[in-house]
């Protein structure tokens, strides 16, 4: 649901999480990134950043400059001031990342843990399991169907939070107990109804079952295709997956080494607020 | 050269250490909406307190070391102050008090060997450490290979670069304006409630609140593992939309405030300078800042106590901290 009124809640002396609803939508995503938005363009002293997801906006702010009575005050002015998602149009670029599904530095992952931490179903089959899919194989047709929309970046730098916009392509799993010490790099994963790419090798919570051969992260900001970032993707995004072979994989891999990979974007698109609720809900009816 | 003309002092990395590294303070802040932490000292009390001793602002670039010191050498005179834990620093072989500023001459090495109270030693030198900032800091983030020279922590045969600088020996930072370590391997570590507070029953909390946590040896700058009892929830841990993932610790990703105290499964992780800025697991208490230099300074295999202080007094301390950060803390010996 979304709230009536955001949820404030304390989170020690130099940060508020602001919560705006228990469920991952749009509309949701849009109030958090117009909410940090509206804070940036403020410029009020003593709040130093913010950090959108999902649902939420974690602010942190500077005790000593700021009260978080008047943080809190300043927010929710800030939200009275907002106005409605419905009808904006926004440049979305869109990636075609490939990817190898069922992969077998994933799988060896996934059996190291089971080996050394704790015993668990195999990731592809866990989320076969749990949301009535024949096999392996509809996971893979049914994750490579969907867009997926960039929610937000957080993690580790350059991690992109998703979530598949066809709603037939909704999927659900439970995070990782405890988390993994090491996740390989270029690893797809899902939580929750979150989905990721790992950019670099990192610890993890996500269930993993593929992986891409292409860099997500440039900490030396020369690819052209990063446009000067350090970070591949930025809010507002969508990424597709191709599904590759191995031998598609070593080729692509070969080329990030030699410097000759070229990423597939799509520059000019608008993503519409109303023609893709107006969409959903017609698929909605048919589910 | 420098800008003024005269020569530059380098640092050459005769031994490492065991990942020392480049920190300033507060460190990279603005991006930890694409993931990337602030870094920064762990225990910024005695930080800051390295820096004013050589003349330099309170957040300068200096280096932190953990559990096991560098060996160092300048090229040129120095001015520098060892804080934090006590590795017995050694200049050319003589010992190197703590918590003072001390004059280094041309060639001199300074040799730190492993920590004997605490676990972070902190060395400043006039002028403070001159890489070039990334992302506006110059504080390192090892795992990601940011910031620092080069991304990491330094390396045998590095020269680090020094911005000139004007301090004086002989100044001391008293005892009453110290960090004290703890000697029994106790430590009672402040924290707030909240975000997620309300997903933990009430025996959940009376267990946190009242038993002692292991500080785990799988804990680094990124995360700080707890060993201790069992965690219990609220209804509305286990009855909740899909979308959070189906465990009872799970959420929809949300950001993390830094100290956060991580629940993921069962496995309670406070989240440190380099932590993650957003995930999937609640977050049911906060580690204020004015406590950061405790956990910097704790041992895996240390007991920690939580002790429960409203978001205002947590406030009111790092108030008092800041305070007392200043150059007319010091005094002259």
């Amino acid at each position: 649901m979304i709230y009536e009124t955001p949820r404030f809640l304390p989170a020690g002396d130099r940060y508020i999480l602001i919560e705006f609803g228990n469920e991952m939508n749009l509309l949701l995503n849009f109030t958090a990134q117009g909410l940090a938005s509206a804070v940036a363009a403020a410029g009020i002293n003593g709040i130093i950043e913010t950090a959108p997801c999902f649902a939420s906006l974690l602010v942190h702010y500077e005790p000593s400059l700021i009260r978080r009575s008047d943080v809190e005050r300043e927010l929710i002015a800030l939200i009275g001031a907002m106005g409605s998602f419905d009808k904006i149009e926004l440049s979305s670029r869109l990636f075609y990342l490939p990817a190898l599904y069922l992969d077998p530095w994933t799988k060896e992952c996934v059996e190291i843990y089971c080996r050394t931490i704790t015993p668990k179903t195999p990731d592809p089959e866990l989320l076969v399991e749990i949301n009535g899919l024949e096999d392996v194989n509809h996971l893979v047709r049914l994750h490579s169907s969907s867009e997926y929309w960039v929610a937000s970046l957080g993690f580790w730098p350059g991690l992109p939070f998703l979530m598949p916009l066809d709603p037939r392509a909704r999927l659900t799993a439970p995070k990782y107990n405890p988390p993994r010490t090491n996740t390989p790099q270029g690893a797809i994963g899902l939580g929750g109804a979150s989905h990721s790419i790992y950019p670099v090798a990192t610890p993890g919570g996500y269930q993993i079952f593929g992986r891409t051969p292409v860099p997500i992260w440039d900490q030396s900001v020369s690819h052209p295709d990063f446009e000067g970032e350090m970070c591949l993707f930025r809010p507002g995004d969508r990424i597709r997956f191709v599904p590759i072979t191995r031998d598609e994989y070593d080729e692509a891999e070969a080329r990030v080494k030699e410097n000759r990979y070229r990423y597939t974007v799509v520059g000019y698109q608008k993503f519409s607020v109303e023609a893709y609720g107006q969409w959903t809900a017609k698929v909605g009816d048919a589910l | 050269m420098d800008s003024q003309g005269g020569r530059r002092i380098m640092i050459e990395v005769l031994k490492p250490g065991f990942e020392t590294s480049i920190q300033d303070y507060p460190g990279r802040l603005g991006f930890w909406n694409q993931g990337f932490p602030p870094s920064g000292p762990m225990d910024s009390w005695s930080f800051r307190m390295a820096n004013l001793l050589v003349g330099n602002a309170p957040g300068c670039a200096a280096l932190e070391c953990q559990y096991l010191g560098p060996s160092l050498r300048f090229t040129d005179d120095a001015v520098i102050a060892v804080t934090g834990a006590d590795m017995q620093p050694q200049l050319n072989g003589q010992a190197v008090p703590l918590w003072r500023s001390v004059a280094v001459t041309a060639g001199q090495t300074i040799s730190l060997s492993s920590a004997r109270s605490g676990v972070r030693s902190y060395i400043a030198v006039a002028g403070g450490i001159d890489t070039p900032p990334v992302l506006g800091s110059r504080a390192t983030f090892n795992k990601a290979g940011v910031g620092g020279m080069g991304g990491h922590a330094i390396k045998v045969g590095q020269m680090l670069p020094v911005a000139a600088g004007a301090g004086c020996p002989g100044l001391e930072v008293p005892e009453t304006a110290r960090p004290r370590f703890s000697t029994d391997r106790q430590w009672e570590i402040e924290v707030c409630a909240g975000p997620n507070d309300d997903w933990i029953d009430e025996a959940g909390h009376e267990r946190f609140l009242n038993s002692f946590w292991r500080l785990s040896a799988k804990s680094d700058r990124t995360g700080f593992r707890l060993e201790g009892p069992e965690w219990t929830f609220t209804e509305k841990a286990h009855n909740k939309s899909r979308d959070h993932g189906s465990l009872p610790s799970n959420i929809i990703d949300h950001g993390y405030p830094l100290g956060a105290i991580n629940l993921a499964g069962q496995t309670p992780i406070i989240l440190v300078n380099d932590g993650p800025s957003m995930g999937g697991f609640i977050n049911p208490y906060t580690v204020p800042s004015i406590s950061f230099w405790k956990l910097g300074q704790a041992k895996p295999g240390d007991n920690l106590k939580f002790r429960l202080v409203t978001v205002e007094a947590a406030q009111d301390m790092a108030a008092q901290l800041m305070a007392l950060c200043v150059p007319a803390t010091l005094v002259t010996i």
